[in-house]
């Protein structure tokens, strides 16, 4: 499309070049225009395209996909934004590159928000966020599934509370709020919500003072490297140090 | 030197025994030293750590360097592990090196502990050493625990939690102990000092003794050996102690520590920054012990909602898999000496040790032990490889229920078979091929000789 | 013997770690240099010493001769007769008199130790919600049902006792049409909330873990699962308790208050427990 766009500006370009000038730069506006309106995506019509046949064409629900009404726009851009939807496969929603592009998003955001009365896209500032009230906000309400360093866990039934390195800061925000798949939705007033956002990107770049953080869950990569780095470069010292034959000189037969 | 403490202790005589004092070599006899080298090492670290941890579980507000903290109220002693982390120099990489080393220790014990298994150096006359061995790996465990709950964060804390109640399912006497141990109802104030005491002074002098007992006794007895030539039930064949097997072991020493070092300051051990000060109502996923109570965390996973109550007194589901199994286990590995004693009726004195093909039951029985107790550790963990594997803990519960009884049975059945196989073949797949040649011999024809031989 | 000349080089390198980590706790604090240059140290110096004893020391393989562990009979009879001499064995009063003073003296040494804490009595029983008090979030606000998000958790005390642990409890908010509790809590679920204790009935873990599309409440310790709807009954893991619910009710003011305190013991079970 933007191709074509260009290819038929330059040549209207170059065709046009004998025409005054002042209205050659508005027939390549004009021409932009035109092929922008035809762009602007209709939210509807991509809902009905691409969501009605699990979400039902006026997003009602079917036996395979929850009604949309009251989901609100901070519902729709979280699950498209992190390609969580459309839906890959059965199971559990996992993060993946989106389906649609920007503007696509947006226009069927829009549309989902006039499904009923849902929360809008919230609005995240993390200046003069409390690291201190986020950690603790985090760790009540956050680490029970996604551990207390955001590496994620299993919940059961392989649902997973994903890691969280890779949500940006409105789309944590956006979880929080509506509580996508096995996550119950949460009710913060915006100084806390800010807060939890802070934290959580505060964990990624967390310093690590110790040396390498083998996942930031604990005791069984910990356990894992005691065992196999820990003995195992004893043990190998160990026969280097001692003899390996079980007796000194030649077997006795 | 020596004369002056001679003319005082008549020592030049025991001196020049001790020695002349004979031992054999083989690097599979190095695991105990490396058990015991971890222990020095937790020793002087330790002592360095006391020195600034405060068993103290009275609230203070943290001012530290770590922000996330800073203005929170916490413990005391939560705060001092801080403290030591973030503000004391060279206070992180001790920390590390101790918790490392503990680790370490106890897989150490346990290497040991099966080679002494399956080449049955526990026959007579080394029960009491079995005995003494088994004890020390239960102290060694009980530091391990009382240790890692110290800094009083959110996952100790949730350990704590669960050996209070491991404790309170005791039937008639488990509310009155566990009340008693803790000084009250969970969480209690008074249990973070309790669990000092028992650390740093209790349980150490319980180990440096029993270690005492244990290198006594083997002095006295003498070091097994394996078969061989020059061998007998009634000789030690090997180095002698000085210099060479001491200067062996003093490096062995150092290297343990180097290893410990590099691991204390190149990989982050227990964060406890991250988990953030004990709270009875929070919990962070996923929560394990240390690995070396993982096995405990796993028969409580695995063991299933069975909750009987006979004759109104309530058995707890996590009484059986929380106290009765490990007490069972650990008891029978204690009497182990006494058990193999009855079923082979062999009371005769053993120096020399067995080749663990030559001893197909042993070493079956051993494998599948060992698997028994590698599976229970690795339910422990069953959500991180739920996660890992990308399957539902449901069916990694399932499959570790039955696994753990079908998967030491058929590891035991297949030990016991190739160990009866390489009896039978004399097969020594373990040793390095030395290979023969052909080589002219001075009539003119050809003879073979090992290849390593030089002429 | 051929010099060897790394056994010499590493003991230089052990002294140069050695030297850096001196000078470099006065200037520095990464834990990986420290670290590093510790294992140099220890590390140099133990491969000195291993090379040393293994290349450089021309030891032979000796042998050396067991003495019999077993004294022979007349040295353990000499002992035994020694131990039971007449003045001890003779003396059976006395030695029964001895027996019973050590058995009581080792009760009478032991007795101190039930100074350590407190008889149970019905603490286990117990916990500090009462009729009347308000359920409060860890700052003391009290809450209304509008506070809980539809399909939201929340971690509650009774006012007053913020922070109580054997008090700690989880409203949920639930379609009031799911719900199928057990006979005579109809009416202990204001506008769908439904309190539960947060103590799992298993090893005492807080039940943080809520799967909000399924409805049911995990414990991240051992994975007991429990079904919401039905009252918290355990599905899937190791708990055989249901998780006590809270009978809850509105006050006038619009918020929620409990109607009395959970009718089971919360947490894990014990011998004694009253399970009607």
């Amino acid at each position: 499309m933007l191709v074509g766009t260009t290819a038929l500006a330059t040549t209207l370009y170059f065709s046009g070049a004998s025409t005054a000038q002042e209205g050659h730069s508005l027939e390549v506006a004009e021409i932009a225009t035109m092929s922008q309106t035809d762009e602007v995506p209709d939210g509807q019509e991509l809902f009905e395209a691409s969501c009605s046949t699990c979400h039902g064409p006026e997003g009602q629900g079917t036996d395979n996909g929850p009604s949309l009404e009251g989901v609100g726009e901070a519902s729709a851009d979280f699950q498209l934004r992190t390609g969580r939807m459309p839906l890959a496969n059965s199971g559990q929603a996992v993060r993946k590159d989106p389906a649609f592009s920007d503007e696509k998003i947006d226009a069927l955001v829009d549309y989902v928000g006039t499904l009923g009365d849902g929360p809008e896209i919230p609005e995240v500032d993390l200046e003069g966020a409390s690291l201190v009230d986020g950690q603790a906000l985090f760790i009540e309400n956050c680490a029970a599934c996604h551990g207390a360093t955001g590496s994620g866990g299993a919940v059961g039934n392989q649902a997973l509370a994903p890691s969280l390195t890779a949500a940006s800061e409105v789309e944590i925000a956006e979880a929080i709020i509506t509580g996508p798949g096995q996550m119950p939705p949460f009710d913060f007033a915006d100084a806390q919500l800010n807060d939890i956002v802070n934290f959580v990107v505060y964990l990624r770049e967390e310093p690590r003072p110790g040396g390498a953080d083998i996942g930031g869950i604990g005791p069984v990569p910990e356990g894992f490297v005691a065992w196999f780095v820990g003995l195992g470069s004893l043990l190998l010292i160990s026969r280097l140090i001692g003899s390996k034959r079980k007796a000194d000189a030649e077997d006795a037969a | 030197m020596l004369k002056w403490i001679d003319e005082r202790l008549g020592a030049a005589h025991w001196a020049r025994k001790g020695l002349k004092k004979v031992f054999p070599d083989h690097w599979s006899f190095l695991l105990g030293e490396i058990a015991l080298f971890c222990f020095i090492i937790l020793l002087l670290t330790g002592t360095y750590l006391t020195l600034f941890y405060r068993p103290d579980a009275a609230p203070v507000i943290y001012e530290g360097p770590y922000e996330p903290l800073r203005g929170r109220e916490m413990s005391a002693a939560y705060e001092s592990v801080l403290r030591l982390s973030y503000e004391v120099r060279a206070g992180l990489v001790m920390r590390q090196i101790h918790h490392w080393a503990a680790l370490v220790f106890v897989a150490a014990i346990v290497a040991h502990m099966v080679r002494v298994f399956f080449t049955g150096a526990f026959r007579k006359p080394r029960e009491i050493n079995w005995m003494v061995g088994v004890t020390l790996l239960v102290l060694a465990i009980g530091m391990g625990f009382t240790g890692y709950s110290l800094p009083d964060d959110l996952l100790s804390g949730t350990g704590l939690r669960i050996a209070y109640s491991a404790v309170i399912s005791i039937p008639f006497v488990g509310p009155y102990l566990g009340f008693l141990v803790f000084g009250g109802e969970f969480p209690t104030e008074g249990i973070i000092s309790r669990l000092f005491v028992l650390h740093v002074m209790l349980l150490p002098a319980a180990v440096i003794a029993l270690i005492g007992v244990h290198l006594g006794v083997l002095w006295r007895q003498k070091h097994t050996q394996f078969a061989g030539k020059g061998r007998t039930e009634r000789n030690v064949v090997g180095k002698s102690f000085w210099p060479q097997q001491f200067f062996k072991s003093f490096g062995l020493m150092l290297l343990t520590g180097a290893a410990l070092a590099l691991l204390g300051g190149l990989v982050q051990i227990n964060a406890v920054w991250n988990y953030g000060p004990f709270d009875a109502s929070a919990v962070s996923a996923p929560s394990q012990p240390d690995w070396y109570v993982g096995w405990l965390e796993g028969a409580i996973r695995l063991f299933p909602a069975f909750e009987p109550t006979i004759f109104g007194v309530t058995i707890p589901s996590m009484f059986i898999p929380g106290v009765v199994i490990p007490g069972i286990g650990f008891t029978v590995l204690a009497l182990w000496p006494f058990i193999e004693q009855r079923v082979t009726n062999d009371r005769a004195l053993h120096n020399i040790l067995d080749n663990p093909r030559d001893r197909p039951a042993r070493s079956a029985i051993g494998v599948g032990g060992i698997l028994y107790v590698a599976l229970l550790t690795i339910a422990g963990g069953n959500d991180v490889l739920a996660l890992t594997f990308n399957v539902p803990i449901e069916a990694m519960v399932w499959f570790l229920r039955i696994g753990l009884f079908v998967i030491p049975v058929l590891g035991g059945f297949i030990t016991y078979k190739v160990c009866t196989e390489l009896q039978s073949s004399g097969a020594r797949p373990a040793r390095r091929k030395r290979g023969t040649r052909l080589r002219r011999n001075a009539e003119g024809g050809f003879e073979e000789v090992p290849s390593d031989s030089h002429s | 013997m051929r010099p060897a000349r790394w056994i010499y080089a590493s003991f230089v390198v052990s002294m140069l770690g050695s030297l850096g980590l001196v000078a470099y706790y006065l200037i520095g604090e990464s834990a990986q240099v420290e670290g590093v240059l510790l294992g140099l140290a220890l590390g140099g110096m133990g491969v000195g010493v291993i090379g040393w004893a293994t290349r450089l020391m021309d030891v032979p393989t000796v042998t050396e001769e067991h003495d019999t562990l077993e004294s022979d009979d007349s040295a353990v009879e000499q002992t035994e007769d020694m131990v039971g001499q007449d003045a001890v064995t003779r003396r059976k009063m006395l030695l029964r008199l001895a027996a019973g003073a050590s058995a009581t003296l080792g009760a009478a040494l032991a007795i101190p130790a039930l100074s350590l804490g407190p008889r149970p009595g019905q603490s286990l029983e117990q916990t500090k919600w009462t009729s009347g008090a308000r359920l409060v979030d860890r700052f003391g606000d009290p809450q209304r049902p509008e506070d809980i998000p539809l399909n939201g958790i929340k971690t509650v005390f009774p006012f007053g006792y913020e922070g109580e642990a054997d008090s700690q409890t989880v409203v949920i908010k639930i379609d009031p049409e799911l719900l199928d509790l057990p006979e005579g809590r109809e009416d202990w679920a204001p506008e769908g909330c439904v309190a539960f204790s947060k103590i799992c009935t298993h090893a005492g873990c807080p039940v943080g873990l809520y799967r909000a599309a399924a409805k049911q409440l995990l414990c991240p310790c051992h994975q007991s699962t429990f079904d919401v709807t039905t009252g918290c009954t355990p599905v899937f893991g190791p708990a055989a308790r249901p998780l006590p619910q809270l009978p809850m009710d509105v006050d006038e003011s619009g918020f929620l208050v409990a109607t009395g305190d959970f009718q089971e013991p919360v947490g894990p079970s014990f011998w004694n427990m009253d399970t009607e």
